[in-house]
């Protein structure tokens, strides 16, 4: 398990290591600022931040841009504000820890949050999914109607056309259909 | 006891961060009888997470920061609005040196151009992609900001793909001149003070800044949650006066020398007083000209650049946003009530001219049409 924390006092992640201890391999990595770079480089399992580091808009916008390279944050502060934990999560804290950290609470937390972020990455790559077929059926209806209208073929007929150039190809009927209407866009003069 | 409940702001040490600073150490707040304690936060993340939860009363914020909290929320308790800018103008765009250099190099007439445009970037960028080089690095302070803007129109503009040809990473404000110092970056966008404390360092070359990009252009503004401004009307009435006397206060030439004194102090920014000035005076504007108005051509262009580069989907009913974050009435009415104690002419969208829709590249922004200009740039990132 590889453990980032961002703190300038080493003593959080002495603690972190300190609740870790028996994970084997384990690798607890301090750093007082965050570096995309050292990140990339170090690759952990989950990173570990104070909720008052400036670091919070890099990480999150991390999260915005990078989806595939995202990992699971847990924030700490020391001081609770009712109700920042839940907005803290919503805005894509994997968990967030009020009032310090005690070595026995550390393995549960960062289990949580490991499992919590999985989970929400998952969700995520489905709705995308679900978004892309929608868009690719949306796509191949329309180049059905293309097809229908240019070259006087029944529905069936057409999806069938679409379907033989999309198995010669080897490609998506999607793909295909894209191809299609982008095609047909040029020589309508769309993008002369 | 006036009342009123006591209030808590959030602040980013930026130079833009003075009306509120002002207005609690000049005694503006507590004249309205408003007791408001000032809190300095690390971040853009917290000062809209502390707001949507209450832990903060309002807050210093990204104009399109508030406007983004209206999409995308999963209910409405976490919209915002906006009842006051804070200012306009500010930010810049700055390269290291070393860029500065080796853009001179390719392209000296470019250059020496005022304002700067991305074209000799636009020609370095197409030797290193030749030599097979690394992208570059540019920083921006948060995905929904004047500064992301700036950024990515000033480089589309010379036809730079800032998602492609480039790449756009996040940094907070305070950490961008040591990141420039570091290498971890090659540019940014930020707001005063940090370009001119890259300057004074060595570190840096401002290109444009955003008085050149477009000037009067929109940047940060006093937001609130629009549920606390239902329930708290006295009080954001009140907060309102003392802001909008406080940039006034702030706009004065005479008052340029306590402004930076108190701005320079480490619990508000805790730059050099040289820094902070170089951004006064002919750059940030608090309140002149109506600049605290929270214009709705303003929010427009936010929205107009939000749909281009796909942050929201493109047949978003924009105006309809803009006039559901942007509340010039609640401005007006606290202006109204302030009277005589402040110069009118400084407050009113009629008392002072149009301000400009032409930016640097001559294009208008005809904010009657967001929809089709958002969709009318040949680089975009449109989401149908």
């Amino acid at each position: 398990m590889r453990v980032l924390v961002i703190d300038p006092d080493p003593a959080r992640a002495a603690l972190v290591a300190e609740g870790l201890l028996g994970i084997d391999p384990l690798e607890v990595r301090q750093a007082a600022l965050f570096d995309e770079r050292e990140v990339a480089a170090f690759a952990p399992d989950v990173v570990v931040i104070a909720a008052d580091s400036p670091d919070r808009d890099t990480l999150e916008s991390l999260r915005e841009v990078t989806h595939g390279n995202s990992r699971p944050v847990v924030m700490f502060v020391d001081r609770s504000e009712p109700g920042l934990a839940e907005q803290a999560v919503r805005a894509g804290v994997a968990a967030y820890i009020v009032d310090g950290l005690a070595p026995a609470r550390v393995r549960p937390i960062l289990d949580v949050a490991m499992s919590r972020f999985a989970l929400t990455q998952q969700l995520r790559g489905d709705l995308a999914k679900a978004k892309a077929d929608l868009e690719s059926r949306k796509i191949v209806e329309r180049a059905k109607g293309l097809l229908m209208k240019e070259r006087g073929l029944d529905e069936d007929g057409a999806y069938r056309l679409l379907r033989k150039l999309a198995m010669d190809k080897g490609r998506p009927i999607g793909a295909v259909a894209a191809d299609l209407m982008a095609f047909a866009g040029i020589l309508r003069g769309d993008a002369s | 006891m006036s009342g009123l409940a006591d209030l808590r702001l959030g602040f980013i040490p930026l130079t833009d961060c003075a009306p509120l600073v002002v207005a609690k150490a000049l005694g503006f707040f507590a004249e309205e009888g408003l007791e408001v304690s000032l809190s300095r936060e690390a971040s853009w993340a917290t000062i809209r997470d502390k707001v949507t939860v209450g832990a903060l009363d309002g807050a210093h914020m990204l104009a399109p920061m508030a406007l983004a909290s209206t999409f995308g929320a999963a209910d409405d308790a976490a919209a915002m609005i906006a009842p006051m800018a804070l200012n306009l103008n500010g930010s810049a765009i700055t390269v290291s040196t070393a860029l500065a250099e080796a853009l001179r190099q390719i392209d000296p007439e470019g250059m020496a151009q005022r304002p700067v445009t991305a074209r000799p970037l636009a020609r370095l960028l197409e030797q290193r992609r030749a030599r097979g080089e690394p992208l570059l690095t540019f920083a921006v302070v948060f995905p929904y900001s004047m500064h992301a803007y700036e950024v990515r129109y000033w480089m589309a503009q010379a036809g730079i793909d800032p998602d492609r040809d480039i790449k756009l990473v996040v940094t907070p404000p305070p950490r961008m001149v040591e990141q420039l110092r570091s290498g971890g970056i090659d540019g940014f966008c930020v707001g005063a003070p940090w370009n001119a404390v890259a300057l004074q360092e060595g570190l840096g070359e401002v290109l444009i800044k955003a008085s050149e990009f477009w000037p009067g252009s929109p940047d940060k503004v006093f937001g609130v949650k629009a549920q606390w401004a239902a329930t708290h009307p006295d009080e954001l009435r009140a907060a309102l006066r003392a802001i909008i006397r406080a940039s006034a206060w702030a706009d004065d030439p005479a008052h340029r020398q306590t402004l930076v004194e108190l701005l320079t102090l480490p619990e508000h920014i805790g730059a050099s007083a040289e820094a902070i000035a170089w951004a006064l005076g002919d750059e940030i504007v608090f309140h002149d000209g109506a600049a605290g108005l929270p214009r709705r051509e303003h929010a427009l262009w936010f929205l107009s650049q939000m749909a281009r580069w796909g942050q929201v989907e493109a047949e978003q009913d924009l105006g309809r946003v803009a006039d559901l974050v942007y509340r010039p009435d609640l401005f007006e009415a606290a202006a109204i009530s302030l009277g005589p104690v402040i110069e009118p002419t400084g407050a009113f969208s009629d008392a002072a001219k149009a301000p400009s829709m032409v930016l640097f590249d001559g294009l208008e922004f005809t904010p009657e049409a967001a929809g089709p200009y958002a969709a009318g740039f040949p680089i975009t990132r449109l989401r149908a």
